[in-house]
């Protein structure tokens, strides 16, 4: 929202999010999973590539809390962290 | 005695010239003859003159149809004319439309935006992007809210996932809504949202403290775009207003009791 008057130049349109709006996690369920993912990003020198398999876990945790709505991980951009899917148990069974 | 009569002619009675005929056939003695003469060349000229303009009148009457025939094709042209531009203005709006989106005037969504591209998209690793994040509420906003990392390094075509905590340091709840901004303006559109926690009210009870995740990803395009060839940070800054629950705008005449 840009307040200066430059009548006539580009303004910004803010657009809202693909997928609306995070319910607020008023309960601190997954605040465990935010502290790993800001402490691996504190030590890779705030590189996000490092540490995306701890945002992945964040992200799955809100799924499980429901705090948000459950997504198979390669449409949240995950496709390379995903474990291969037959034989092993457990975490891409999330779809 | 007879001069304003004949002064004056007779419009439309034709027993009035008979009897000035007469009249002036009978005058023999004291009538100069000139003025018997211009009497009767006055009398006949009138006569003819009648029988002349209705002849004229018959073309008159033809060629006022036909002026009237000329004006009704006019008026029907420009009455076509006018509910024709009508139609333009009410057409023009979904064609603006659509020829902003082709061409991306204005601002429009011209990257593509769409989910399934999360899906498919490959990080460009090459290109790293520092984004950093700035916080600010509205004077009178109360919550104290901030970002969680100052600034996180990307890649276009990689998702990432950032931090900002709010507090409501006072005793009762405040409801708040955010919007956001995106500096430089034009990297804007490439900086897509997956989900966030902005313009939507989001409710902080008295002495509580939250964190806000925001999951975006910067869209591998932006490496291709030349003009972004040189912006190497990108700013994305929030802003927490406070919407205020059941409010009401005074209607003057009306007492809510």
């Amino acid at each position: 929202m840009s307040t200066a008057m430059n009548f006539g130049s580009k303004t910004f349109k803010p657009r809202p999010p693909d997928k609306g709006s995070f319910p607020l996690d008023h309960f601190g369920e997954c605040k465990a999973f935010k502290e790993k993912f800001m402490k691996c990003l504190r030590e890779n020198n705030y590189d996000n590539s490092m540490c995306r398999l701890q945002s992945k876990d964040y992200l799955e945790c809100r799924m499980d809390h429901q705090l948000m709505t459950k997504e198979p991980l390669e449409k949240l951009g995950f496709k390379d962290l995903m474990d291969p899917p037959p034989s092993q148990a457990g975490k891409d069974n999330k779809s | 005695m007879l001069l304003p009569l004949l002064l004056r002619p007779p419009r439309c009675l034709p027993q009035a010239s008979v009897v000035l005929t007469r009249c002036v056939l009978t005058l023999r003695c004291g009538a100069p003859r000139g003025l018997r003469s211009q009497a009767k060349n006055f009398l006949w000229r009138w006569r003819p003159q009648r029988l002349h303009s209705r002849g004229r009148s018959r073309k008159t009457q033809s060629q006022e149809e036909e002026w009237r025939n000329r004006n009704k094709t006019a008026l029907t042209y420009i009455a076509a004319a006018g509910v024709g531009m009508i139609g333009l203005a009410y057409a023009a709006v979904p064609l603006y439309r659509l020829y902003c989106q082709a061409t991306g005037l204005g601002g429009t969504a011209v990257a593509g935006h769409d989910m399934e591209q999360v899906a498919t998209m490959t990080p460009v690793k090459e290109r790293v992007i520092k984004v950093t994040f700035n916080a600010d509420t509205h004077a009178s906003m109360q919550w104290n809210f901030r970002p969680q990392q100052t600034e996180i390094f990307v890649v276009p075509g990689e998702t990432a996932l950032a931090f900002y905590r709010a507090k409501n340091p006072t005793d009762k709840p405040i409801i708040g809504i955010s919007t956001y901004n995106v500096v430089p303006f034009d990297a804007g559109q490439y900086f897509n949202k997956i989900q966030c926690f902005c313009f939507e009210e989001q409710r902080l009870n008295p002495h509580e403290e939250v964190d806000m995740p925001v999951f975006f990803y910067i869209d591998p395009e932006f490496d291709n775009d030349p003009r972004m060839a040189r912006v190497d940070t990108i700013t994305l800054s929030y802003t927490f207003f406070e919407a205020k629950e059941g409010q009401m705008l005074p209607l003057p005449g009306y007492s809510y009791s």
